[in-house]
């Protein structure tokens, strides 16, 4: 019998996101041994978020509000293609001193996940330097497990 | 007519011989509070940890292309009991976006980021140096070292006429100490703390010793996947400056005496900064003598290049085997 594929997917409330979430649909509808976790990750504050009177339980309160609409909306269509809904997992992380691309290889290691799957935002090589590119850090990173990284549908 | 009886008796002989408060024509006052830094002027105290600081003139603004004007958060102190000057940093909070090449990122001026790298370094060498009291208010002032040196970009200007002259005869003594003052960054980083604003004129070189050292640590920006993005942009930038000795944009090479339309034609885009797009970063374009290993870290930050730094200890590792080669 074959291992359980465990397939981790990085999913914010981005158009990006959802088409590799409808990407991984037409891959695993329908598949019995697979367990399929939407995890949302969420940067620090921003360094003037205490003063302008920021209290780090409501910005945290917020970004798990953000990360259900997501999961929810994630999980519908998964299942209206077919996933199982009984193999959804979610997780919610605060990527407290670390890059979101630093998170997610954590989640992935801690879960043991078999594959990554991020979708290709298309930055430019500027906006790379300055803002990063959580597929290109992906890709770097990926010696011991599977990365899907799920450009345009065009 | 100044009434010395509202001032502590120990200060008065010291306020009576101060030549700020001879020419003043009003009773300096004395600041615990200060909040309101624009109502703080010259021939003022400020009174924080048991210590009496007379304003004797504030800071400008040195930012390129931007006239000098006066920072008042920023007040030249003398303290009335050493008989040193200082520069005292108010709190002043304020948010803005820089625009590099058509991105926009958002700035922070953070008291908080300053105080914590001021304790992070204490006496590093190339670092200015001072320390971080809250005032009566719980606003947190900083006190710093006046450091006794230049702007490195009027050191650089001084040296050599010819830049063939310069890159041989001072180039590689000019690196080696960039590079210890490199190390200087990586420190922060590693300790997750940024520069925040690191640019040719935010280095001064010590007079004593000609140490590069880095000076005003209050800026933050937000960059949550790559937070050291901007440092590296802005040591890419200094390097460029200590390489080219000047920084070259386009009209620049064709205004050049001994490179014009000729030289200007070989240029391509990739030859120009990966953000910001204009500056030239390809120097071996303009200067064919500068060392390969040199110019190929340039590189790394032209919109040429297929690979560029993550980290500055990628920037150092680099650096340090092109200055190595120099010697």
């Amino acid at each position: 019998m074959a291992a359980k594929e465990k397939i981790l997917i990085a999913v914010d409330e981005t158009e990006t996101s959802f088409r590799a979430l409808r990407y991984v649909a037409r891959l695993v509808c329908g598949m019995e041994e697979v367990e399929v976790c939407l995890l949302h990750i969420y940067p620090e504050p921003p360094p003037d978020f205490y003063m302008q009177g920021g209290i780090l339980d409501d910005y945290r309160k917020e970004q798990d509000d953000k990360a259900g609409r997501v999961f929810s909306d994630g999980r519908e269509l998964l299942v209206k293609a077919g996933v199982a809904d009984g193999v959804i997992t979610t997780d919610n992380r605060y990527a407290e001193g670390r890059t979101i691309s630093e998170e997610l290889i954590k989640v992935r290691k801690e879960g043991e996940y078999t594959t990554v799957v991020v979708g290709k935002r298309g930055v430019s090589r500027a906006e790379e330097f300055l803002f990063g590119s959580i597929s290109n850090t992906l890709a770097q990173h990926s010696g011991n497990f599977t990365t899907w990284i799920v450009g345009s549908d065009d | 007519m100044i009434d010395w009886s509202l001032y502590p008796e120990e200060l008065v002989p010291k306020l009576k011989r101060h030549r700020v408060v001879k020419k003043l024509r009003r009773s300096p006052r004395i600041f615990t509070d200060t909040s309101d830094f624009t109502s703080i002027e010259y021939g003022d105290i400020i009174h924080v940890d048991d210590r009496y600081f007379i304003i004797i003139g504030h800071t400008r603004e040195g930012r390129f292309g931007i006239d000098d004007q006066i920072k008042p958060w920023v007040p030249k102190v003398y303290d009335l009991f050493n008989d040193e000057r200082y520069i005292i940093k108010l709190v002043f909070h304020e948010t803005y976006e820089l625009t590099i090449g058509g991105l926009k990122v958002t700035c922070y001026r953070s008291p908080e980021k300053e105080a914590r790298v001021l304790e992070l370094v204490g006496d590093h060498p190339h670092f200015m140096h001072g320390y971080s009291v809250l005032d009566e208010a719980e606003n947190l002032v900083r006190i710093l070292d006046i450091v006794d040196g230049r702007r490195l970009d009027t050191y650089i200007s001084r040296l050599s006429d010819s830049h063939e002259d310069y890159v041989s005869l001072h180039l590689p003594e000019v690196l080696e100490r960039f590079l210890t003052s490199v190390t200087g960054i990586g420190l922060l980083h590693e300790n997750g703390l940024k520069h925040g604003d690191i640019r040719r004129d935010h280095i001064f070189v010590d007079r004593s010793d000609n140490r590069f050292r880095w000076i005003d640590f209050d800026y933050d920006f937000y960059l949550p996947e790559r937070p050291f993005a901007l440092d590296l942009y802005g040591l890419g930038n200094v390097l460029l400056y200590l390489i080219g000795k000047q920084n070259f944009r386009a009209q620049d090479v064709i205004d050049h005496p001994e490179m014009g339309q000729k030289v200007f034609e070989t240029l391509h885009t990739g030859d120009l900064s990966l953000v910001a797009g204009d500056r030239v970063f390809n120097l071996k374009k303009l200067f064919p003598y500068i060392p390969a290993p040199l110019n190929d870290i340039l590189l790394h930050f032209s919109a040429g290049s297929s690979v560029f730094y993550n980290s500055v200890s990628e920037f150092e590792a680099d650096l340090s085997v092109a200055v190595a080669g120099l010697s």
